[in-house]
């Protein structure tokens, strides 16, 4: 295994302005996953700057990384931060951090601040964990439900994937949707079971023949939509009065980066998902650095 | 006579050339992916050099291993476990019972008279992939595989992980990283997982002599799974210098009969 297929590219981006000189309050929010890390920096509630990492073997390495890339060539250091919350799977490993805070509370608040009030429901696909949240009003949680162990790391078995079938993580999504006809999906029940049925697929040869890879791909991808509209199910039901899913579900984390997983989804549920003004994946570290 | 065996695995595509039973070359590559019929060939332009041979030289090829159907040349395709055998057999005459391990699937082959088979065991379902979760584990903990092979027998044991499942094998090694236990003891943790799982195909179903069981494929060249696999199994296996190459050694020999 070379690690050249699952990589996804990091990112980062920095306000141009000095904003912050002025700033009454400049929060941070840091999002260490188990698989990507993320952090968010807030100068009197306008985003300054952001970045998303590899997280690696060294959490605590991860989440110094991941500010100093945020801050990136800022005159602003950790020290002129006035809080910082941490968040996420490897949160206790953010050593500045000012305080610690919720996964659930984060995203909502990240989802309202990328997707704006119109935002209901918002489903959250990481690489270890996928979390459904039924929004009410503003920022305020109605209910949530996250997945059951049998359905944990799907955004890392999906990196494994990438790596077996040597295909770019970034193109699954596309090619998966490249088949004529969606094929069923692999096992369903436990996502071990999902990723044996996958390799017998890949097990049976394609030989030269493109199309069938894609269709190993969609029938892998199709089962991880699955999986997670499990934990989508297990909300009450979506309809409520005259809250209507349809046009207020949005996506976030990593996942929500891949088509080939967020257009079955939209396509099991008949909705279309609203489009967002942020990167996704900086959901729970924007939402952090906002209740911060 | 020239003959040839090709393995085409999860992971990584070996071939080895035999000329009268004698290993003439022996070639490595990555495999997988759509691409994995297009590597096949030019693994065995490799090998041919190494030989010094022209493909009309070789009288038969026998396909084994997970892409055995993608190798396009081939005369005749063995399933993993044939091959396996064979390879045993010709590597240790008086074996007994062979163990082949790699990144995909595990075999526990029982030997019968002559080049018979008397009975076949696989991994179960939730353990597939024990030489992948090693990869996996590797990659994430930014180590090589050599490192982890290089691994103390005594690490790993304060700590572990879920040895049932490789999901929560993993999800268990992230809690150990969250807290910050060492990369090379979690790695050790894994290996253990790894080797329980392997230890319980072994023992509470077969029971193979202790003495005369070969142990053949990518898992057998980690030194740090065989060695906690003896201490656990307390079967003292028979590894060939080139386990790897075992399954293809294997079909090497196979198409020597035909």
């Amino acid at each position: 295994m070379t690690g050249e297929f699952r990589k996804w590219p990091e990112f980062s981006w920095l306000s141009d302005t000095d904003t912050w000189k002025s700033a009454e309050k400049i929060t941070a929010g840091i999002d260490i996953g188990t698989t990507s890390s993320q952090a968010a920096v807030f100068a009197d509630d306008e985003l300054f700057g952001y970045a998303s990492i590899h997280t690696g073997a060294d959490f605590t390495l991860a989440a110094n990384t991941v500010i100093a890339k945020a801050l990136a060539s800022s005159a602003l250091s950790v020290g002129d931060i006035g809080t910082i919350a941490a968040t996420g799977f490897g949160r206790r490993n953010v050593l500045y951090a000012t305080k610690t805070q919720d996964e659930i509370s984060c995203i909502a608040k990240g989802a309202r601040f990328i997707y704006g009030p119109a935002v209901t429901t918002v489903l959250d696909m990481g690489g270890q964990t996928t979390k459904a949240i039924l929004l009410h009003e503003w920022d305020r949680v109605r209910e949530f439900e996250v997945s059951d162990k049998c359905a944990t790391g799907m955004g890392r078995h999906i990196e494994t994937a990438a790596e077996i079938l040597r295909v770019p993580l970034t193109e699954m999504g596309d090619r998966s949707l490249e088949t004529e006809n969606d094929p069923e999906p692999v096992s369903t029940t436990c996502f071990n079971f999902a990723y044996s049925e996958m390799m017998s697929l890949f097990r049976e040869g394609y030989k030269e023949d493109m199309y069938k890879e894609n269709e190993v791909i969609a029938s892998y991808l199709f089962a991880v939509a699955w999986r997670i509209l499990g934990t989508v199910g297990k909300l009450a039901p979506l309809d409520i009065g005259d809250i209507k899913i349809k046009e207020v579900l949005g996506f976030t984390g990593g996942l929500a980066k891949n088509k080939g997983i967020t257009k079955r989804i939209e396509r099991e549920l008949n909705i279309t998902a609203i489009e967002g003004k942020h990167d996704p994946q900086l959901a729970a570290a924007i939402g952090a650095a906002l209740l911060a | 006579m020239i003959t040839a065996g090709v393995d085409v695995g999860l992971m990584n595509t070996k071939i080895v050339i035999l000329r009268d039973k004698e290993v003439a070359a022996q070639r490595t590559k990555q495999s997988g992916g759509g691409g994995r019929g297009e590597t096949v060939k030019e693994i065995w332009q490799d090998a041919l050099k190494d030989a010094g041979i022209k493909p009309k030289d070789i009288s038969k090829v026998v396909a084994t291993g997970t892409g055995k159907k993608d190798v396009s040349f081939a005369d005749k395709t063995v399933v993993e476990a044939v091959a396996a055998a064979r390879a045993a057999r010709f590597l240790y005459p008086e074996s007994t019972s062979v163990v082949d391990a790699g990144a995909d699937m595990t075999h526990v082959v029982t030997l019968g008279e002559g080049n018979t088979i008397r009975e076949v065991v696989m991994n179960q379902k939730c353990m597939n992939g024990l030489g992948l979760v090693i990869e996996v584990m590797a990659d994430r903990l930014g180590l090589t595989l050599d490192e982890i092979s290089a691994l103390a027998p005594a690490q790993g044991k304060t700590n572990p992980v879920n040895d049932g499942c490789p999901v929560f094998a993993e999800l268990d090694a992230l809690g150990l990283l969250n807290i910050g236990v060492d990369r090379r003891e979690v790695a050790g943790a894994v290996t253990d997982a790894v080797v329980v799982r392997l230890s319980s195909i072994l023992n509470d179903k077969i029971r193979p002599q202790k003495d005369t069981t070969v142990f053949i494929g990518g898992l057998a060249k980690n030194l740090a799974v065989t060695e906690r696999l003896k201490e656990r199994s307390g079967i003292h296996f028979l590894i060939p210098e080139n386990a790897e190459y075992g399954g293809a050694l294997g079909a090497a020999v196979i198409a020597t009969d035909m």
